[in-house]
């Protein structure tokens, strides 16, 4: 069977298609979801394998970014959150949807209801569009091992990704090797500045992942890179489209648990 | 009461702080300021207290890298602070997001705003404070400083109330009086109005007044368009009908012209696409934040509003201003700094296109000294919908009238009247109330609950509510039946609005919906879903008239007859006048790197990477030629191609061209240019011509005999092309109120402009080119036929102060068979990089493409000409490409009919070296090249990469 994927819509998001597209093409059954609807209970995410917050501005991204939909989420639909976490589905959050799932607690120590971290706004100042280079970490994602090591090209678009936390958290979050990726140079190595680190992340941080290793959020797009055309340069060959490690990862990993 | 919470980074560092700083020191070259720190102000109304706490703690702050007061004094030791608020009764659309989280919260909250706090560290004269405050800080149009808080945030009135005009009894002279600075109609029309009372035996309702002078607006209603013309004691056809004639040029691809929204041509298996062009000028002009969004909105909702609702899946942007670094006293009273102007149409564009999750993939920029006094504001938007769901709605008789999406207020009243007439001094006093701040998650509600509702068959017909908001929404769907309607129903932002205002405002994010009355429950519970209030205010009910009530008050009753088909048909002449222009050519001995460094530099030809980085142009995942390419990724393309159904390799292709500069010195040859750049621009990328439509937008000064005489012309252009490029116009706009007046009655005419923008498909994605050099070695053809005598209007003229009267011009029919080479060598794959030469000549563009492929050249311009080897790199001939093949042997095969140059190739020197036979014309570092053409925008957008 089809692992079903409920990519979640609220006024504001802007990614669900494409990110439908990418669950799709791995092998999954996305369906979309709109937050009324869970909260009406006319449809329910314990029905879901997957949790997917799409990219886009929830509500204008109004007071910062994800805070309106993460208040909604964390009001509403505490309880059933609460349940599918703990039957260790799968969450993924991308750009925005990382944004509220930082907000909401989710991630990075799976504390619903209260914010570890923080993704700022970009040291830049300004909102960013371009492709930049994000390296696969040994993480406890560990649906996402076929892949570590890999470099990957990949969509940034976002004004607030700045993965920031204090001295503490971070440590932590790095000693519980929380991070599944960062953005990296020509050489591989962290990148330090702009615009390779396009936002400023502290330790160059561009996703994360939660102490179980379900829970995924990341700031680049992968679903929109997972068809070599959608690469800037593919007319000057030597590139490839390896967005699909996410979905490919957690489809083949929900297809067995 | 209110409380105020003020919340700041606690980190040592402020963007928004550091940005304005930077700002400060540019333009106003004060550098006594050490920091600038910035707080946001959240105002609450109607909070309990203890409620208050929660709320900031879980919606306002965040105590990882942020401190909150709930006093004053948040950011302390500064010299001075600033607090910018928008003005009452401007929505901040803020607002509702912080009344929903309270909602969510369970907590109870009757009114919201948020502002900012700047605290500025160190000395600052009163003086320069004051500038830092009107030049940077606050648009009055807008925005206010607080000086002390508000005592509430609500807002209301009572409504003012039906006033009748004595019409019938009012001398020609009261007429005009009436009409002026309201109305905006001549005595000729005023008279018919007059008239129509006159017979109905009763003097006229304001609301009526008021809808008939929004319909015969020339922004509505196009009057000059339709005029019956004589041009230098010639007898013409009405421009408009010109236009449409070319319609005959491709049948085939059109599926819907000039009567939707915006204008629909066939696409692939069962879909169509379609395209549309709007400037957003005057209110740009004023407010250029909120009037690039709102623009941005408008033909947004042009897509939306086409058949029963098309998806809008890209957009494009296109800006012309006065010089960046044009010097304060040049610029005319009333009128914003074109440097600031940029910036913040720029920021408009941004925050509502990134919003909404549009991809902004288009676009360019123009300076010119004449736009001073009102800049050229101009998006485009493109869309796609099923085939059978593409054509306009028809209305039945007993349909509903439904509104949705924003509520009105008395924003963006008179925009349709304003946006027809001149700009004044006293312009931004006079319409400040037409001009708004859009709410782009609004929009995207809309576009969420139209989409579903047009995949379920639930729309009849659908309209945006844009210029004349419901009065010309309303009024054109019920044209043939008649609509009555009903004003207490309509959902307004707050009390107070007089019934003409109800209808008239312009309040964004509104579409006006036909349901039939069995659709009208499943059609409320699916905006429900969406979030996305939904009224039914009227129906169409087969009268005739426009029957109007609020309450049991009579507001408007009028013929839909005469709403529509009494305007008298206007005559309007023309007199072709030439512009004196002396020839002056550059000396023959100039430094050749150092002009070619200037020309990269220049306004038209410099990078503009750091606007397009901040318009996301990647969202929905379907970009396939994305705006920049190259080793590192900063090489412009010639257009934007993206594929909107995901699994399917079909492409949608969009290009531009235009030049203000070439129309003021040749309107039709002007004109020419700029279609010949926007379909060569199309076939750079891989476009077919046979599978593509035209769109024009005449930006023009206002028709007096001058103006009107170059519009036709620039008309005759468009027509005649088209019909040699055997292409279609399938939708079209004209804004003909670019002159300003100065307090001393001098006139200022804006240049004319004609954007043409081009769309079409293509079957295949996978065949089409960019425009970086992708290999070492291989052969650098220049494709077409370039114009060595005409330079007028050319960057190269403009840096060295030279003139022409005439400007170049290939001849059409040639171009034709040049653009579809480029087409072919394309498909084959044969050409491995292709682009248009454009402003800034040959040199600019194989600059750009050495920077795209991270490479150099060698260049022999005597494989093109002998003579003035500044004319050869500099020329702006169109449909002329540079074009890189394998071989010699390869292009001689691949344009063998063609006119064609083979003028060198591509090294791995990164360096340009121009030689004419034996000679060396100069030798030029690609990243000297490169430094200067990303300079000034890198600059005026603190763009630190």
């Amino acid at each position: 069977m089809k692992p079903k994927a409920c990519v979640l819509l609220a006024d504001g998001i802007n990614c669900d298609q494409e990110l439908f597209y990418a669950f799709e093409k791995y092998g999954g059954a996305p369906q979309f979801v709109h937050v009324n609807e869970l909260r009406s209970k006319s449809k329910k995410l314990k029905n879901y394998q997957i949790l997917a917050i799409p990219g886009g501005f929830a509500y204008g991204d109004d007071v910062v970014s994800g805070k309106i939909l993460a208040t909604e989420l964390v009001s509403f639909l505490k309880d059933q959150i609460k349940e599918f976490v703990q039957r260790k589905r799968l969450v993924v959050g991308i750009c925005n949807g990382f944004q509220v799932l930082v907000r909401t607690g989710l991630l990075p120590f799976n504390h619903l209801g209260k914010m570890d971290a923080t993704l700022a706004q970009n040291a830049s100042g300004h909102f960013e569009c371009r492709f930049v280079k994000i390296k696969i970490e040994d993480s406890r994602a560990v649906f996402l091992k076929p892949y570590v090591g890999q470099i990957i090209d990949i969509a940034v678009n976002h004004g607030e990704g700045r993965f920031f936390a204090l001295d503490k958290e971070l440590k932590k979050v790095e000693n519980s090797k929380l991070v599944f990726c960062r953005y990296v140079d020509e050489k591989g190595k962290p990148a330090k500045h702009y615009p390779q680190n396009p936002n400023g992340a502290l330790n160059a941080i561009a996703g994360i992942t939660d102490p179980t290793g379900h829970i995924l959020g990341l700031m680049p797009h992968p679903e929109k890179i997972v068809e070599l055309t959608q690469h800037p340069n593919w007319r000057r060959g030597n590139v490839q489209a390896k967005g699909g490690f996410v979905f490919q990862g957690m489809i083949k990993f929900a297809k067995v648990s | 009461m209110i409380y105020e919470v003020r919340v700041a980074s606690r980190e040592d560092r402020d963007t928004k702080g550091d940005d304005l700083l930077a700002e400060i020191k540019r333009t106003l070259g004060v550098s006594s300021i050490k920091k600038i720190r910035t707080a946001k102000v959240y105002r609450l109304e109607g909070i309990a207290r203890n409620h208050l706490k929660k709320f900031t703690e879980k919606v306002l702050w965040e105590p990882i890298d942020q401190k909150v007061s709930f006093g004053n004094s948040i950011l302390k030791g500064a010299d001075k602070i600033v607090e910018v608020a928008y003005r009452p009764g401007v929505m901040n659309p803020e607002a509702g997001s912080l009344l929903k989280a309270a909602s969510d919260l369970g907590i109870k909250l009757s009114a919201a705003d948020s502002s900012w706090q700047y605290a500025i560290f160190g000395k600052i004269s009163k003086e320069n404070l004051q500038k830092i405050i009107d030049r940077l800080l606050v648009n009055k149009t807008v925005e206010t400083v607080i000086e002390k808080s508000p005592k509430t945030l609500l807002i209301s009135g009572t409504s003012g109330p039906v006033i009748t005009i004595p019409m019938r009894t009012m001398s020609g002279e009261e007429l005009i009086g009436l009409s002026r600075d309201r109305l905006f109609l001549n005595l000729e029309e005023m008279k018919v109005i007059q008239n129509y009372f006159k017979k109905a035996g009763r003097d006229p309702f304001d609301c009526e007044v008021e809808i008939l002078a929004q319909t015969w607006s020339e922004h509505c209603v196009h009057k000059t368009f339709k005029a019956s013309l004589t041009i230098d004691g010639k007898q013409k056809e009405p421009l408009i009908k010109r236009i449409k004639s070319t319609l005959k040029n491709n049948p085939k691809i059109v599926v819907s012209a000039f009567v939707d929204n915006s204008g629909v041509i066939d696409f692939y298996d069962g879909f169509a696409i379609s395209g549309k062009g709007e400037t957003h000028n005057s209110p740009s002009a004023i407010e250029p934040y909120g009037g690039a969004m709102t623009g941005s909105g408008g033909v947004f909702r042009d897509i939306l509003g086409t058949g029963q609702g098309a998806k809008v899946i890209a957009s494009s942007d296109i800006f012309c201003f006065a010089p960046y670094d044009m010097p304060t006293k040049l610029i005319p009273p009333g009128c914003l700094p074109p440097d600031y102007l940029l910036r913040k149409v720029v920021a408009g564009v941004r925050d509502y296109g990134n919003r909404v999750g549009i991809p902004t993939n288009n676009g360019s920029v123009h300076f010119h000294n004449d736009f001073r006094a009102k800049p050229t504001v101009a998006v485009g938007s493109f869309g796609i919908i099923p085939k059978k769901q593409a054509k306009k709605g028809i209305v039945q008789k007993g349909d509903l009238i439904v509104t949705i999406g924003g509520r009105t207020g008395r924003d963006g009243i008179h925009g349709a009247t304003f946006s027809s007439a001149e700009m004044t001094a006293k312009t931004t006093n006079v319409s400040g109330s037409a001009v708004q701040i859009g709410n782009a998650i609004e929009e995207k509600r809309i576009i969420d609950a139209v989409l579903a509702l047009r995949a379920k068959g639930l729309i009849r017909a659908i309209t945006d509510c844009g210029a004349g908001g419901y009065s010309s929404a309303v009024g054109e769907m019920g044209s043939k039946l008649g609509a009555r309607v009903f004003l207490e129903k309509i959902p307004l932002k707050y009390t107070g609005l007089a019934p003409w205002e109800i209808f008239l405002s312009e309040s964004q994010e509104r579409m006006v919906l036909a349901i039939s009355p069995q659709n009208i429950k499943r059609t409320l519970a699916i905006c429900k879903l969406y979030n996305t209030e939904a009224t039914v205010f009227g129906r169409f009910d087969g009268k005739k008239r426009l029957m109007v009530t609020y309450g049991k008050i009579l507001v408007c009753s009028l013929d839909m007859e005469f709403l529509h088909h009494g305007l008298p048909q206007r005559k309007m002449v023309g007199t072709t006048v030439k512009n004196p222009i002396r020839q002056k050519l550059p000396p023959k001995n100039i430094d050749m790197e150092k002009v070619w460094i200037k020309i990269m530099s220049h306004g038209n030809v410099c990078s503009k990477e750091p606007i397009i980085r901040m318009y996301d142009h990647t969202v929905q995942g379907t970009s396939v030629l994305q705006p920049l390419a190259g080793t590192d990724l900063n090489a412009p393309n010639d257009g934007a191609i993206i594929r909107p159904l995901l699994k399917k390799p079909y492409g949608l292709v969009i290009t531009h061209g235009l030049n203000p500069a070439l129309n003021i010195i040749d309107p039709y040859k002007g004109s020419v240019w700029a279609i010949l750049e926007a379909v060569s621009n199309y076939v750079a990328v891989g476009g077919q011509l046979k599978n593509a439509a035209l769109i024009d937008n005449f930006i023009w000064p206002f028709p007096d005999e001058e103006s009107l005489a170059a519009l036709d012309q620039a008309v005759d252009a468009c027509v005649d092309s088209a019909k040699i490029l055997g292409m279609p116009f399938i939708s079209g706009k004209d804004s003909l109120s670019s002159t300003y007046r100065y307090p001393n009655g001098k006139v200022l005419k804006i240049p004319p402009v004609l954007l043409i923008s081009v769309f079409g498909r293509i079957p295949d994605v996978a065949k089409t080119a960019s425009s970086d050099f992708k290999k070492l070695g291989s052969t650098i053809v220049l494709v077409g036929k370039p114009d060595l005598k005409n330079l007028g209007g050319t960057a190269y003229f403009d840096i060295t102060k030279s003139t022409q009267n005439s400007v170049s011009s290939p001849d059409p029919k040639t171009s034709a068979n040049i653009l579809s080479s480029i087409t072919s060598a394309i498909k084959t794959g044969d050409a491995l990089s292709v682009h248009d030469i454009s402003e800034g000549g040959l040199a600019a563009a194989l600059a750009e493409m050495c920077i795209g492929g991270g490479c150099g050249a060698l260049v022999d311009l005597a494989k093109i000409s002998k003579e003035r080897p500044d004319f050869t790199l500099f020329n702006e001939t169109p449909a002329t490409f540079l074009v890189e093949v394998e071989s010699p042997l390869a292009a001689k095969k691949l344009f063998a009919n063609i006119p064609h140059f083979i003028i060198g190739q591509t090294v791995k020197t990164p360096n340009i070296v121009v030689t004419q036979g034996s000679k060396i014309v100069g030798t030029v570092k690609v990243s000297r090249l490169k430094n200067a053409w990303q300079k000034p925008m890198k600059e005026i957008f603190h763009y630190e990469a």
